[in-house]
């Protein structure tokens, strides 16, 4: 079921059309040979790298931007881009950590103030869509707005503050090992498994397909386009909140900040991962690869000794490479 | 069809939203009298960080002390606004002001030390200006600027509690500001000076550049723990951001309170994991201490309390005072912290630390 998802889109079925679908898959394996490559030349230059503790802290280090590539694939794949991520983190890290056992007031509600802040993620995801569709503001300018205010709001809440987390069962989401790895890569596979999921057997997950695809033919053929695109915005801030709660897991405290640099991460993954940011091609399992070629890379830099001073522009230059080996040229006429 | 259904309510909410903003837009009622008391501004970045929250707070309890009306200007990072608002303010207030400010960046000093000079307000800078800016260019507007800590001081002194905690030998992994960062940089410089001064018993391993960030210290500790193991005896960070990042990433390894780490800054989760034996240092710079009395050397120059023109060039451009925390003092920083000592408005010069340098 998987290979539909790295194709471009429904394959022609014209004879000349077979050829280039057979390019087309080839091309949709791009970013796994990126993956694959980049991992051998690290493990060459840095033998450490294939060890296993290692294998275990870069799945650690991947489980934050894989849970919001979640929430961020849907969006894209649209065709339409969201830059609430940071500002949805905040508020659903700010509201885990004041509510769990903390160093700044007396609550203590456990494990139980996870899902508010998951559902805070999801209203803001809602709030998001509906000014997208309902005003008719572009995605771009709807969710920086809502990105702001997320974290405006939770700037009011701490009043510039950082909390730190004191629960056990908090931060055992992100140290408890199971079979060997910690609970937060076990979260972040999980929700792997629900997108693709949504993204495979739900009209959602498909509509969403269409509507990246083309949305003149789905009004056409009356898809409800400004459910589906409210659907899909609702279904990313979920995604958001849950990575706020394993940020605050995973970092130990909560603070307005502590979103700060994921939003290009992940957008980064996601787009090297070989989802078009035209919309309509690509999947879930792309941005699997995606997370992983940057959270390799980023890891691999500082195991071969790269200097400081290179390593965002051997970065840089990685991604171009990246995306520049899995676009289809010939199917592309305008590059706005 | 859908553009038809919506668009009236569209263009009401749009309204609605409108008036919202104009009506946070206009100034507080009260503050059109502001004319005959002098007004109080505190100018900042960002209210998301601990230590500009405290900042502002520290102006504040200057103003109810003095019992004059205050403003908190945040810029957002945005230097255009910083200036907009400075200058909205002068206007107002027909230069009957007295200003605190952390510029947004160096360059925007000059253009705000100007404006309120050419008004007769009265300012006081914090952290950034230019070089070749001096307060006494500026006689009697200028009164002075003030760096809350010597980066390279406690960037060293950190370095230093750090070795001490390591039984005075081993390998280090150090975590780096942003590169163009002064305070980064100076921090930096202190760490390398008590790096040679231990005689080659102290080696760095490896210094990466985690741009402050919690996030990006605990994936750069992540793979440091690979690549060199316990070669590793202690994680010096030019901030708690990163420190803590870096101790997040010993706690996945069970390593915590095991392998030291220092951090600068004095946030409250630093203060914690002190506390807690995670980290063995930071050092406070007394944010409150800091918006206050920026203010009350500003007030006091404008009502002649203290005659700017004559006072030396040390109390002009001068570096504060940070307060360590180490695992030695903690008890007694928490103890004194709960109970804070008020500050004494009038003792200007009691903290002052030294000329700043320039290299």
């Amino acid at each position: 079921m998987s290979a539909p998802t790295t194709v471009a889109g429904p394959a022609p079925a014209s004879a000349r059309g077979s050829r280039r679908a057979a390019g087309v898959q080839l091309r949709g394996l791009v970013p796994l040979g990126v993956l694959i490559l980049l991992c051998a030349v690290i493990s060459v230059m840095a033998p450490e790298f294939s060890s296993l503790g290692n294998l275990r802290r870069l799945l650690s280090a991947a489980a934050i931007p894989m849970v919001l590539a979640c929430g961020m694939t849907f969006v894209i794949l649209l065709g339409s881009i969201d830059l609430s991520v940071e500002g949805v983190i905040a508020v659903g890290a700010v509201i885990l950590s004041l509510l769990v056992a903390n160093g700044v007031n007396q609550n203590d509600f456990g494990l139980v103030a996870v899902p508010l802040a998951i559902l805070a993620g999801a209203a803001l995801g809602l709030v998001n869509g509906l000014i997208h569709v309902h005003l008719r503001i572009p995605s771009l300018i709807a969710s920086l707005g809502v990105g702001f205010a997320g974290i405006g709001v939770a700037t009011l809440i701490l009043g510039g503050s950082a909390v730190p987390v004191t629960d056990p069962l908090v931060q055992s989401i992100a140290f408890q090992r199971l079979l060997g790895l910690p609970g937060i890569v076990w979260i972040a596979a999980a929700a792997v498994g629900i997108a693709w999921l949504i993204q495979e057997y739900t009209r959602l997950g498909r509509w969403t397909y269409a509507l990246g695809g083309g949305e003149d033919i789905c009004r056409l053929s009356g898809i409800p386009i400004g459910r589906v695109r409210v659907g899909v915005f609702t279904l990313a801030g979920t995604f958001y909140g849950l990575a706020g709660a394993l940020c605050v897991a995973q970092f130990g405290e909560g603070q307005a900040l502590i979103g700060q640099g994921f939003l290009f991460t992940v957008i980064t993954a996601v787009v090297v991962g070989g989802t078009s940011l035209a919309g309509g091609v690509g999947g879930i399992l792309n941005s699997v690869i995606g997370v992983l070629v940057v959270t390799v890379l980023s890891n691999g830099m500082v195991l071969m000794g790269v200097p400081p001073e290179y390593q965002q522009g051997v970065q840089g230059l990685l991604i171009i490479a990246a995306i520049a080996l899995s676009l289809d040229r010939k199917r592309t006429r305008f590059v706005k | 069809m859908e553009r038809t259904v919506f668009a009236p309510g569209r263009r009401s909410i749009l309204r609605g939203a409108g008036a919202l903003g104009l009506a946070a837009a206009l100034p507080p009622l009260g503050s059109a009298r502001a004319a005959d008391k002098t007004q109080l501004a505190i100018s900042l970045r960002s209210l998301t960080n601990p230590y500009h929250a405290k900042f502002a707070q520290g102006g504040k309890n200057f103003a109810a002390a003095a019992g004059l009306p205050i403003e908190v200007l945040v810029t957002e990072g945005n230097s255009e606004k910083g200036i907009q608002d400075v200058s909205a303010l002068l206007n107002r207030t027909g230069g009957n002001m007295c200003l605190c400010i952390d510029p947004n960046d160096s360059p925007d000093a000059a253009v705000i030390v100007k404006a309120c000079a050419a008004a007769s307000a009265y300012v006081v800078t914090i952290w950034n200006k230019p070089a070749d800016l001096h307060p006494w260019d500026y006689n009697p507007n200028y009164v002075a600027h003030i760096i809350p800590g010597d980066g390279v001081t406690y960037g060293k002194l950190m370095a230093e509690t750090l070795f001490e905690s390591m039984g005075g030998e081993g390998g280090i992994v150090t975590l780096g500001g942003i590169f163009s960062n002064v305070p980064a940089i100076e921090r930096r410089a202190g760490l390398m000076q008590a790096v040679e001064a231990s005689n080659g018993k102290v080696k760095i391993l490896d210094f990466q550049v985690a741009d402050w960030l919690l996030p990006k210290a605990l994936t750069i500790t992540q793979a440091w723990i690979t690549r060199f193991g316990d070669k590793i005896k202690g994680i010096w960070a030019a901030n708690d951001e990163m420190a803590l990042g870096a101790v997040q990433a010993l706690r996945q390894e069970g390593l915590a309170g095991k392998i030291p780490v220092t951090g600068i800054d004095g946030t409250p989760p630093a203060i914690a994991a002190v506390k807690a034996g995670t980290m063995v240092g930071t050092v406070d710079w007394d944010p409150l201490w800091v918006g206050g009395m920026g203010l009350s050397i500003c007030y006091n120059a404008k009502i002649g309390k203290i005659d700017d023109a004559k006072e030396p060039h040390l109390h002009r451009e001068f570096y504060g005072t940070g307060v360590p925390v180490t695992r030695k003092n903690i008890n007694e920083y928490l103890a004194a912290s709960a109970h804070p000592k008020p500050i004494d408005y009038n003792d200007f010069w009691g903290r002052v630390k030294g000329q700043i340098r320039y290299s």
